[in-house]
């Protein structure tokens, strides 16, 4: 095949995008998640969040913005990283193909059924 | 056959074969394997925070239970998931950076150096995190 190299792998022009992309994600998420361990698990005298105080954070939209775009971002890196582990399993180009259909479709409905929760349960009464 | 082809070939299992196989290896096996840990935790965090829906006294008694257990011994669980999150952030941050072309000349003094940092910052995290253990 055209694209393969000595080894019968099949280079992929998308590769590079999709790694880099992935490590953009990854060091967006080390920030990400350094501000959700504090926020959530030291800035308030308690080891874990309970109802009320996780309704009063995601009130504030600033607060709501941050989670929703920590959804969608790592989301994404997570099932790129999923994907990138089964597709090291020799599962062929047709496997690929649904593979990457499946993960796109977790991808949304993790994505929307996140952002939703957060839009609702910022509504909740406490 | 080619090393890495070979490697290919052994599939999901060949990750736990680090013998001889080097450091660079292991940070690759550990890599993956506490990745697939989080996105296991990443859905348990979505199951968990669904039941918000539920009411506060729904949502608080499970928060309670997952996060503390019987004789608190969840905590346990909670120190091994930070720690695999630690790691990976610290050697997913050298990939990331290997990535743009920094440090690839280096990556054993970086790959110590980032989790040696890594578990400093986890050490601190886990003393404040759970010196408010009895709080309510």
């Amino acid at each position: 095949m055209e694209n393969e190299n000595k080894y019968g792998i099949t280079k992929r022009p998308m590769g590079s995008i999709s790694r880099m992309f992935q490590a953009g994600s990854g060091l967006f998420l080390i920030f990400f998640l350094g501000v959700h361990l504090y926020v959530a698990h030291i800035d308030f005298g308690h080891p874990v969040q309970f109802f009320n105080q996780v309704i009063q954070n995601l009130r504030n939209p600033w607060w709501l913005l941050f989670f929703i775009v920590f959804v969608w971002i790592i989301t994404y890196h997570a099932l790129n990283g999923v994907g990138n582990i089964v597709k090291d399993t020799n599962i062929g180009e047709k496997g690929r193909s649904y593979l990457n259909i499946a993960l796109i479709v977790i991808y949304f409905a993790t994505s929307i059924y996140g952002t939703i929760l957060s839009i609702v349960v910022a509504g909740m009464a406490i | 056959m080619d090393e890495s082809v070979r490697n290919l070939n052994e599939g999901v299992m060949g990750w736990a074969k680090f013998y001889r196989k080097g450091w660079n290896y292991f940070a690759f096996a550990m890599h993956r394997f506490s990745g697939l840990v989080i996105v296991f935790y990443l859905y348990l965090h979505l199951f968990v925070l669904s039941h918000l829906l539920s009411g506060p006294v729904t949502y608080n008694e499970l928060v309670k239970t997952v996060t503390f257990g019987p004789f608190d011994s969840f905590l346990v669980l909670d120190v091994l998931l930070a720690l695999v999150i630690f790691y990976h952030g610290a050697n997913g941050t050298r990939l990331a950076l290997n990535e743009f072309g920094i440090g690839l000349q280096k990556n054993k003094a970086m790959f110590i150096v980032f989790e040696a940092i890594a578990m400093v910052i986890l050490g601190v995290f886990l003393y404040y995190a759970y010196m408010f253990i009895g709080a309510s």
